[in-house]
């Protein structure tokens, strides 16, 4: 579904590169996750995947489903499927989470050449999904992520992605600010959209939240590049060891 | 100073000096440059089909009201549904440029009493046909009586070139209030001039919101006076601004009296080489103590040639009164772009979004449901056909 290879990015306005040389693949149905120290590239290959401005491309290819990923716009790239749960959810004041939800839904469908779906199927569509994720009615109705707190933001999050319902799901550093309480209630919320034909990319620093969304694979990013990869285990030595073995010495 | 220039046409036709940017507060917006036509006041007749047409293309031609027709600056009797009214000044009409065009052209209008709870809204739809450079002048009066409440609205439509210059009077007695929504979307080619002047009694409100997306041209004065203790104004506008359209609007408000609350919102969205312009005036009077008053205006250039200039100016006379103003002005926020861009929702459509909800924050100071859908509407259509 999605092969990384070789990706090289520095940040458009500076020289010193980010990523320097990741290469990953990722099936349908399996869940990755990402681990690595702060600094090592995480969030940069969250932005890069979904077409954040500002990243340069200098070397290696992200192909998509066939596709080149890189090639696309970041509307076309949701369009096909990918999604990113933000690290910081953006608010956007005035535009109501109901009316954004919807006009993301129907932008998507009609750039697949699907129909737009009607009122009430939308409704229903987003009410069972919301009740699930203990997203209220009022949230629904307030702007876009606006006054919520760190948990409704990541929950809201969430929603978006249960209701986009993309194929290849990269979260942030989605279990950042949150309590235990609210971290089950999204990694539930994530397992729920667990499938066959959707991958998931978990970004993240700690292996908490890795208890409740079980990895297929972990991988170490340092000094950007994967160091190492393994399974589910390998998440459990970092939280006993750290990451003191793969923080790059300042020369 | 006006007096030593030699006297443009416009000047000659109007009867009057117009004001240059030698005088501050006409700085922006230098009318004696600015007005160039010979318009002159004319009696036009209008055709039916033209004036239901221009009556059906009022924004708000959905909401439920009674309604008032002004065509040409004239009364239209068959089309009105509610009568005229004795127009006596309610208000000492302030010494101004706006006012005094008015006078030269005779202006004339509807004079509105409420007495109790008006149950519908009232709207005044001020229709121009099209005739070649008329001056158009206007003069309506609302009072409102203590305790009483009433909408009304004033919508401008037009086709043509013109001048239209109109005037508003506004008494608010003890516990009284109004809702006054204004949408100026006059011909692209037209003149408006325009002031409305009012004066609230104690505990009385005010909440008034201006939309203006019309004219070539526009200058909008406001003065509000506090005359009795807790009174409360609350003054907001849009401007939905493209090409070389011109907009500029100053307000004054005037705390001439104790623990009365002013607020003043404008979102202003200026496009190509669009430019919008917001003076507001803040006087807190030596007595005004308690005054809560605070202004902004933000702007959103949608293009490199848009422009806004900002002028807040706080008088402050009392010392224990809560005042603060606040302008911005800037482009769409990239952070914004990119989420909604993130979540499928192509360039275009997230940057109308955007546009909608920033002009949109204005309307949510109206109370009435159906003007702000109607509102809503008008901005969605602009949008499309930016």
């Amino acid at each position: 579904m999605l092969e990384i290879n070789n990706l090289h990015v520095k940040l458009e306005d500076e020289s010193r590169e980010i990523l320097k040389g990741l290469t990953l693949s990722v099936k349908p149905g399996e869940v990755h996750a990402i681990m690595g120290p702060n600094g090592s590239g995480k969030s940069t290959l969250s932005y890069v995947l979904s077409g954040r401005e500002g990243y340069e491309v200098t070397e290696g290819s992200v192909t998509f489903k066939g596709e080149d990923l890189l090639a696309l716009e970041p509307d076309q790239r949701a369009a096909k499927g990918v999604f990113l749960a933000f690290q910081y959810p953006i608010e956007i004041p005035g535009v109501a989470t109901m009316q954004f939800l919807k006009v993301a839904l129907n932008a998507q469908r009609k750039a697949r050449g699907q129909k737009e779906m009607s009122a009430p199927d939308f409704m229903r569509h987003v009410k069972d999904r919301a009740a699930r994720l203990n997203v209220s009615q009022d949230m629904l109705r307030r702007p876009v992520n606006v006054g919520f707190s760190g948990g409704e933001k990541k929950r809201a999050e969430i929603l978006q992605m249960a209701v986009l319902e993309p194929s290849l799901c990269v979260l942030d550093e989605t279990d950042s600010g949150l309590d235990i309480d609210a971290l089950r209630v999204v990694a539930e919320g994530v397992n729920a959209l667990r499938s066959p034909d959707r991958a998931m990319i978990v970004i993240t620093h700690y292996q908490r939240l890795l208890d409740y969304i079980v990895p297929d694979k972990v991988h170490v990013l340092s000094d950007g590049k994967i160091v190492r990869t393994g399974g589910k285990e390998l998440a459990l030595e970092l939280e006993e060891k750290g990451y003191a073995d793969y923080v790059v010495k300042a020369a | 100073m006006s007096a030593l220039l030699p006297r443009t046409a416009a000047e000659d036709s109007l009867g009057v000096s117009l004001p240059n940017r030698r005088s501050e507060e006409w700085k922006w917006t230098d009318l004696r440059r600015l007005v160039t036509a010979p318009y002159a006041r004319k009696i036009v007749a209008a055709r039916d089909a033209d004036i239901d047409r221009l009556v059906a293309s009022s924004p708000f031609a959905s909401v439920k009201a009674k309604r008032i027709i002004i065509v040409n600056g004239v009364y239209d009797a068959k089309r009105s549904q509610l009568p005229r009214g004795e127009i006596n000044a309610v208000v000492p009409l302030a010494d101004d440029v706006i006012v005094g065009i008015g006078s030269k052209l005779e202006a004339s209008g509807v004079s509105l009493v409420f007495d109790g709870n008006a149950d519908l809204p009232v709207e005044i739809v001020h229709v121009a046909t099209g005739a070649a450079q008329q001056a158009i002048g206007v003069r309506h009066t609302i009072s409102v009586a203590a305790n009483a409440a009433a909408t009304v609205i004033e919508t401008f439509v037009g086709e043509g070139d013109y001048l239209c210059n109109t005037v508003t009077e506004i008494s608010l007695a003890e516990g009284a209030r109004v809702d006054r929504i204004k949408a100026e979307v006059e011909s692209p080619e037209a003149t408006h001039l325009s002031h409305v002047i009012a004066t609230l009694a104690a505990t009385a409100m005010l909440r008034d919101f201006t939309l203006t997306s019309g004219a070539a041209l526009n200058r909008q004065n406001g003065t509000l006076t506090f005359l009795g203790e807790n009174a409360d104004a609350q003054i907001a506008g849009t401007y939905l601004l493209k090409g070389r359209q011109h907009a500029d609007t100053r307000l004054v408000v005037d705390h001439a009296v104790p623990h009365c609350t002013s607020r003043e919102l404008f979102k202003c969205v200026m496009d190509d080489n669009a430019r919008g312009i917001f003076q507001g005036k803040v006087i807190v009077r030596p007595d005004a103590q308690k005054t809560d008053g605070k202004q902004s205006s933000h702007a959103l250039l949608l293009s490199e040639a848009a422009e806004f200039d900002a002028k807040p100016e706080l008088e402050i006379y009392a010392d224990d009164v809560v005042c603060g103003h606040g302008a911005t002005a800037g482009d769409l926020n990239h952070d914004h772009m990119f989420y909604l861009k993130s979540r499928g929702i192509p360039e275009p459509d997230a940057k109308s979004l955007l546009i909608a909800a920033f002009a949109g924050e204005a309307f949510e100071t109206i109370e009435h449901e159906g003007i702000r859908e109607c509102l809503s509407a008008y901005a969605e259509g602009w949008l499309a056909r930016r």
